[in-house]
């Protein structure tokens, strides 16, 4: 009698185990066999309120004179656009152009140097730039006390 | 039913192909079946060329920083480096709270969105990427915050749902 009952109990207790280890491990097998998700963005979903409203904005009707200078300015604006973007692209060629020289040369004085000069560099990444400001920081200026709470939305699968 | 149960299709006769009339319809479109999202191989660049490089653009403004992505995308297109993709990052949602003068309350100011393009690039050369990034912080515009560094896994796990389950099943697992 002391012998069988502690038998029983181990027995059960390992089916038990491998049973629940085989439900696990399906489960497991389940969730994996589905392909993970992207996040779904929240920019490229417009909001309902703009779909179902009716109300249309009505523009006031632009006399022939104010619709010919509007004209007259959106190419001038064109043609000043063209200029600039020219002038970029010929900057860009310049410099691919005198750096190619420069390397040339540079073959010319040391082949060492040169398969230096070539190499990748490892510092240039991560690189990091904020952008420029309308305005410059305000001397002087104390901000209120306050903090940022992060309220994104967490997706799960 | 006797007409069109007939198999037998004369080849050599001239009435072959009688009767056919689904080349006279409009083609239709086969069904498309849902892409697995699956990570693509990350390429990691010889000595002379960097691999995938993503330029991430960041900023509170959303007309502004898509249009900057454009132009980033199309400047690569102009310049022939290789675009593997350009996506999106999930916006992110703050709420700016500040505490009033007088008073203890925690008063709420503005609820700011930041928005987030990439765009990734592969095989640019070692001699070009200073050009690039010159070009690139030129035309830089006001509050975008620019920042280019290498691909990771990392990086496109960051892209997709979270699994609580699957993670708490391997946790107990191991």
């Amino acid at each position: 009698p002391c012998r069988a009952q502690p038998k029983k109990k181990k027995k059960v207790d390992v089916k038990k185990e491998q049973a629940q280890k085989e439900r696990m491990k399906k489960k497991l097998k389940k969730l994996e066999k589905a392909a993970p998700e992207l996040i779904p963005i929240e920019d490229f979903i417009t909001p309902l309120k703009y779909s179902e409203s009716n109300r249309v904005r009505s523009l006031p009707t632009l006399s022939p004179e104010e619709s010919e200078r509007r004209v007259l300015l959106l190419k001038k604006w064109c043609l000043f656009k063209q200029k600039q973007d020219e002038a970029e692209k010929k900057a860009i060629k310049a410099l691919v152009e005198s750096q190619q020289e420069a390397l040339k040369e540079l073959r010319l004085e040391s082949e060492e140097l040169f398969q230096a000069a070539i190499r990748r560099d490892e510092g240039l990444f991560p690189f990091e730039r904020d952008g420029p400001r309308y305005t410059p920081p305000l001397p002087g200026y104390d901000p209120p006390e306050g903090k940022c709470t992060d309220i994104t939305k967490v997706y799960t699968q | 039913d006797a007409l069109l149960s007939c198999h037998r299709s004369y080849r050599s006769r001239p009435t072959h192909g009688i009767g056919k009339f689904k080349y006279l319809l409009p083609k239709e479109v086969p069904k498309k079946r849902k892409e697995k999202v699956q990570m693509k191989e990350i390429n990691a660049g010889t000595e002379y060329q960097y691999g995938d490089v993503n330029i991430q653009m960041t900023s509170y403004d959303l007309c502004l920083v898509e249009h900057f992505a454009q132009y980033v995308h199309r400047l690569c297109n102009r310049l022939s480096i290789r675009v593997n993709e350009s996506y999106a990052m999930p916006t992110k949602t703050s709420e700016v709270l500040f505490l009033e003068e007088r008073g203890s309350k925690m008063q709420l100011d503005a609820v700011l969105t930041t928005h987030q393009r990439v765009v990734q690039i592969c095989g640019l050369s070692s001699t070009f990427a200073p050009i690039l990034l010159e070009i690139i912080q030129s035309n830089q515009p006001e509050g975008v915050h620019l920042l280019m560094k290498q691909h990771t896994e990392a990086d496109f796990k960051s892209r997709l749902k979270s699994r609580p389950e699957l993670e708490e099943l391997l946790a107990e697992m191991s």
